[in-house]
């Protein structure tokens, strides 16, 4: 409250990945993607690593088995894991405790295939798709829907300021959330199949690529407004349920 | 190589393990009791008694006697003030900071009340392996076990208690998860099993996914204030709500109320230990039986006593609502690890309190399915703890623990709302990385509040720290660029790192934990700890003499009350000797609450020496009876 030192200001996180790092313990250099030196075997320090497909041996493909992943995870836990280098040199327990970390971190991105997309975005350089919600512009796309809806809303709330039946607005509510629950189905299915498009993509020129990914982050940006809309909606039901109680 | 354990540190009992040649054990004194009561008591001259000489403590030194510390680990007195009400010591602290306990003048830190629980169990195994014949039988090294729901501040608390008793701490792990390795351990399991810990003070659901020896937390969730002690209190309400109303009921009738009945307001504290052990008997009771008596002797504060039948019905009915509250949090769990209770395939039971049959059956119904009772639920938990010990110091790789963080955390952004770092059930260890530039121009330090929490706001989250990042680089507002870094270590433990990467300059950090004791203050507690080591050396020694003692005079009285006596004393026995035995015993008796052993141990020597002659000729009659009696049958 008082507080004469100012809060920072956050940043969007950066995905740089270059200075390879250097084996803490024999000095030689790594590439970036291994895991331990090289030269002398021990685990290497993490370095600016920035992609979890590479980390964990994986294309960059948005198509992944979860037994594959999971087995992965698994084996490189069994790996890196700081239960295993309770005995060894501070350098490596750091290693061990940097890598495990980034690994749980890989693992849970990858297994969800909404965060999986937005890893591969932001690795291939787009900017954030989540950095735009709440403040966003209402995706195009989303036009129609969201200005039936908000009017719908707004009659709602009014009514049931006014006292009115509270199970018709109810119905109402629900009836007003079926377009919004359509098209994010609707997108779920878009989000597949251009996920499909970029893994057949690898060998295709870079424009087309790039159209794809652009393509991905469009959907995500208006995934991430339906979501907020669904929000809302929910919102509406609970305080309609919250006078209930009264 | 000095020896590594793995230590249940539990709100009501604590236990100590190691894995002796692969197969973990549990550490048990010489009367086979496994189980150290996590009591803690101070005598008038400063003396700590620990565990069951502390327990007994409890009824007749109610203000100087500690329990339940647990639930006060890592807290501050804002988070207790309505059950320290209840508590019959003293609980304190200033606004914001930990709580302290006060106990006989002195205050102590939670953490130095569990250390000394610590220590007792340090000394059982330590004492364990000294009777094996090791020459090394140093304990040093131990897992700590803690709630899976326990904070930062809980986990570094526990950590500080062992540091204070002179452990190192190798890990702390999580008490579900504990369990589930000591319940892997015997077959190559695979399946998601479901750990349901309802303890003395505390409540935890962990979701395990287990494969390839890899024992995967998926989700945890818990409440840290749910537990056998909940059940007690409402027992201890009902009780005494009974016994307020008698005795206003005999007032009624027309007594005096001389005597000094119970007053509503402020029961006595040896009072409500009273009757808390007798609810808790009856409590245990109605884990075998359809009913129970709860029985309170009469004391001065109770001339009559109290009795009361208690059907296990009318149990359930008091405490299904507590029973209930486990419910929310299982669901919880379930949703996070994106799971139906259908999914679970086995359902673990660990912690005292899922004995009761309440719990049972609603576990059973929950998951549709019976629940694993085969394992000890009091001992498990410090048996995965031992093997977790072992796999640390072996190197071993069969098994693997991945664990999560119970709860998110954050930093407190513009506006007083939460931003998450690091979400709950995130696998440990876990960093997050958090960049940040200036909002003012050369400005060149930053203020970082450190949450952890599931709320948006910052006020309704649990604070852990605040730390100033300060030597920024005078530059304008938006150009710096610090990188701040949180790292939860595999003990759920967090710590923080910041740079500016303009201009590599490495920031400095001072962290002030809001519940917690600076480095400073554990390290003066150690200092203390090993200063009054003596002290607790003495009172151990001062206890066995007086149970040596209590040993002799039992022995002496029964020998006094045999029905020969009076024969053996005229045919036997030298003029005089019975009074000399007589005298030697009471006398025996007169030094037993002294605190000088050296008295004790001349008293008992001359006991024992007064009743040598006695022993043997009672010895000799009963063997020629018995040879008597051969010769009659044989006849």
């Amino acid at each position: 409250m008082s507080d004469p030192i100012p809060r920072g200001v956050r940043l969007q996180p950066d995905y740089a990945s270059d200075a390879a790092p250097e084996c803490r313990t024999c000095g030689a250099g790594a590439p970036v993607d291994e895991h331990f030196c090289p030269n002398c075997s021990r685990i290497l320090a993490l370095g600016r690593h920035g992609d979890y497909f590479a980390f964990l041996g994986l294309p960059r493909r948005l198509t992944i088995a979860p037994q594959d992943l999971e087995q992965r995870f698994r084996d490189l836990s069994r790996k890196f894991h700081p239960d295993y280098y309770y005995n060894a040199p501070p350098a490596e327990r750091l290693a061990s405790l940097e890598r495990s970390s980034y690994l749980n971190d890989a693992y849970r991105t990858l297994r969800n295939p909404v965060s999986r997309i937005e890893h591969l975005l932001a690795i291939e350089g787009l900017p954030s798709a989540q950095s735009a919600t709440g403040t966003a512009q209402v995706p195009p796309a989303l036009l129609e829907e969201v200005f039936a809806l908000n009017e719908e809303l707004d009659e709602i709330r009014e009514q049931r300021e006014s006292g009115a039946d509270k199970s018709a607005l109810g119905t109402r509510l629900s009836k007003a959330r079926q377009p919004i629950d359509r098209k994010r189905e609707e997108h779920e299915q878009q989000l597949a199949e251009l996920a499909a498009r970029w893994d057949s993509q690898e060998q295709a020129p870079a424009g087309d690529r790039r159209a794809t990914l652009e393509a991905l982050r469009e959907r995500l940006l208006e995934r991430n407004y339906i979501n907020n809309l669904l929000a809302t909606i929910d919102r509406e039901v609970s305080s309609l349920q919250a006078g209930d109680l009264q | 190589m000095s020896h590594v354990v793995g230590i249940d540190l539990g709100t009501t009992n604590s236990l100590v393990a190691w894995v002796n040649n692969g197969v973990p054990e549990v550490i048990r004194d010489r009367s086979g009791d496994a189980l150290v009561p996590s009591v803690v008591s101070v005598g008038e001259d400063g003396m700590v008694f620990v565990g069951r000489e502390a327990q007994r403590r409890l009824l007749t030194s109610p203000s100087r006697t500690v329990y339940s510390v647990k639930r006060f680990m890592g807290r501050g007195i804002d988070d207790v003030r309505d059950e320290a009400a209840l508590l019959p010591f003293g609980i304190g602290g200033e606004p914001g900071g930990v709580v302290r306990i006060n106990v006989a003048g002195r205050d102590y830190t939670p953490p130095e009340i569990s250390a000394f629980v610590l220590k007792e169990l340090k000394h059982r195994a330590e004492e364990f392996f000294r009777e094996q014949g090791e020459f090394d039988f140093e304990v040093d090294r131990a897992v700590i076990t803690v709630p899976a729901y326990f904070n930062d501040a809980q986990r570094t608390a526990t950590r500080d208690a062992g540091r204070i008793a002179g452990l190192e701490v190798l890990r702390i792990i999580n008490e579900p998860t504990a369990a589930s390795l000591a319940y892997g351990l015997d077959k190559t399991k695979r399946g998601t099993i479901a750990v349901f810990d309802l303890g003395g003070g505390t409540f935890d659901i962990s979701i395990l996914k287990v494969e390839d020896g890899v024992f995967q937390v998926l989700s945890t969730n818990g409440d840290t204030h749910l537990g056998g002690d909940d059940i007690d209190n409402i027992l201890v309400q009902l009780v005494f709500k009974e016994i307020v109303a008698r005795a206003r009921r005999s007032l009624g009738d027309g007594g005096s109320g001389a005597r000094g009945g119970p007053e509503a307001s402020a029961p006595r504290p040896e009072l409500v230990q009273a009757i808390r052990k007798a609810v808790i008997q009856a409590k245990l009771d109605l884990s075998e039986l359809d009913d129970a008596e709860i029985i309170v002797e009469p004391s001065p504060d109770l001339p009559d006593g109290y009795r009361r039948r208690i059907t296990r019905a009318e149990f359930e009915v008091l405490i299904e609502p507590l029973v209930e509250r486990t419910l929310g949090p299982v669901r919880l769990a379930l949703e996070d690890a994106g799971l139906e209770p259908r999914d679970i395939e086995e359902a673990v039971l660990v912690g005292g309190s899922t004995r009761i049959p309440l719990v049972r059956r609603k576990v059973a119904d929950l998951f549709g399915r019976p629940p694993h009772t085969e394992l000890n639920p009091d001992e498990v938990v410090a048996l995965g703890a031992a093997v977790q010990a072992d796999i640390l110091i072996s190197g071993r790789r069969e098994m693997l623990l991945l664990d999560v963080t119970p709860l998110s955390l954050g930093i407190e952004t513009m506006g007083g709302v939460t931003s998450k770092i690091i979400l709950r059930n995130s696998t440990i260890p876990a960093s997050g990385r958090e960049m940040f530039t200036t909002g003012v121009d050369n400005q060149t330090a930053v203020d970082v509040h450190v949450l952890q929490g599931e709320r948006e706001l910052a006020a309704d989250c649990r604070s852990l720290a605040r730390f100033k990042l300060r030597g920024i680089p005078p530059m304008p507002a938006g150009l710096p660029r610090i990188e701040v870094q949180f790292q939860i270590d595999a003990n759920g433990i967090l710590s923080v790192a910041a740079r500016e990467l303009r201009t590599a300059v490495e920031q400095t950090i001072e962290v002030k934990p809001s519940y917690g004791l600076t480095e400073g203050e554990v390290e003066r507690m150690l200092i203390e700890s090993f200063e009054h080591a003596e002290a607790d050396f003495a009172a151990r020694l001062l206890i066995e003499a007086r149970n040596e003692a209590e040993t002799v005079i039992l022995a002496t009285g029964k020998s006094l009350r045999s029905p020969d006596l009076e024969d053996v004393a005229r045919t036997d026995l030298k003029p005089g000797e019975l009074d000399r035995i007589r005298a030697a015993l009471a006398d025996l008796e007169q030094v037993m609450t002294a605190t000088d052993r050296e008295l004790i141990h001349e008293k008992t020597h001359a006991l024992n020496h007064a009743t040598q002659h006695l022993a043997e000729v009672m010895m000799n009659r009963s063997v020629r009876e018995a040879l008597a009696g051969k010769n009659v049958t044989d006849v």
